[in-house]
């Protein structure tokens, strides 16, 4: 028997649901969004290295195709979900303990374009322009 | 859930608090995994014989254990707010927190197993 009803879920998948509503909940939003992914990413990547126990010649086959550009966008993709989770996470670590509890929204936003930042130039790393 | 989720999205549980310390961890950690694994390494990626290299070092082994179990913590932990959200019951909430707790053991087991057999 299920313990959900339809009201609490759907109260509870409200913060997916970002239209019309502020940066905080954008800010929400975007964290639980990007640590979902991060989970799924997580899974993978430990399911990839179970090639390490395959030996040298699965590993490195697998190496050579990683390094492929579709591969190499993905790791692009990944590293946003990685900044975006990250610098998010350290606001909320920061203003869980009261600091800067008045400056949520601006904080948020000089991170994400720290991020935005980082991104690029690790972009421009990744595809060795 | 007010249209202003800053007011509302920190509550410091010993959840939250893990979920925090476990965070501040992975920034360190994460940071040291992607340069070291991805930035550093020739190519972005290390061939078998350089992974091998790379887990025989003691202070590299110590520093990715930790950050395995950092990652796995803050990545269930995570999922467990998630599902908490949708006002489970307390017998279910139970339930889910072992279980994760169990896919916690068993993925640090895992990983604990895959750097065992490259350094063996």
């Amino acid at each position: 028997m299920s313990t959900l009803n339809y009201s609490k879920t759907r109260q509870a998948a409200r913060w997916f649901d970002v239209r019309r509503r502020k940066a905080g909940m954008w800010a929400y939003a975007l964290n639980r969004i990007t640590g979902i992914g991060l989970v799924v990413y997580l899974y993978l990547h430990l399911g990839v290295l179970s090639m390490l126990l395959q030996g040298q010649s699965a590993w490195d086959s697998f190496v050579a195709l990683a390094r492929s550009p579709f591969y190499l966008t993905l790791d692009v993709i990944l590293l946003a979900g990685i900044l975006i989770h990250g610098l998010n996470g350290l606001r909320l670590a920061v203003t869980g303990f009261a600091f800067s509890a008045g400056a949520q929204k601006a904080l948020f936003v000089i991170l994400m374009i720290a991020g935005g930042i980082i991104l690029i130039a690790a972009a421009l790393k990744i595809f060795q322009i | 859930m007010s249209a202003n989720a800053f007011d509302q999205e920190s509550k410091p549980t010993a959840a939250w608090l893990w979920q925090v310390v476990t965070g501040v961890g992975l920034v360190i950690l994460l940071g040291l995994h992607m340069i070291a694994n991805h930035f550093v390494a020739k190519g972005g990626l290390r061939d078998y014989a350089a992974v091998v290299a790379y887990f025989r070092n003691p202070i590299i082994l110590v520093l990715e254990i930790l950050f395995l179990v950092c990652v796995t913590t803050h990545a269930l932990l995570g999922v467990q707010a998630i599902i908490l959200d949708f006002g489970v019951s307390a017998r279910v909430e139970q339930l889910v927190t072992r279980v994760l707790k169990w896919i916690g053991i068993l993925t640090v087991g895992y990983g604990l197993v895959v750097m065992w057999f490259v350094i063996k």
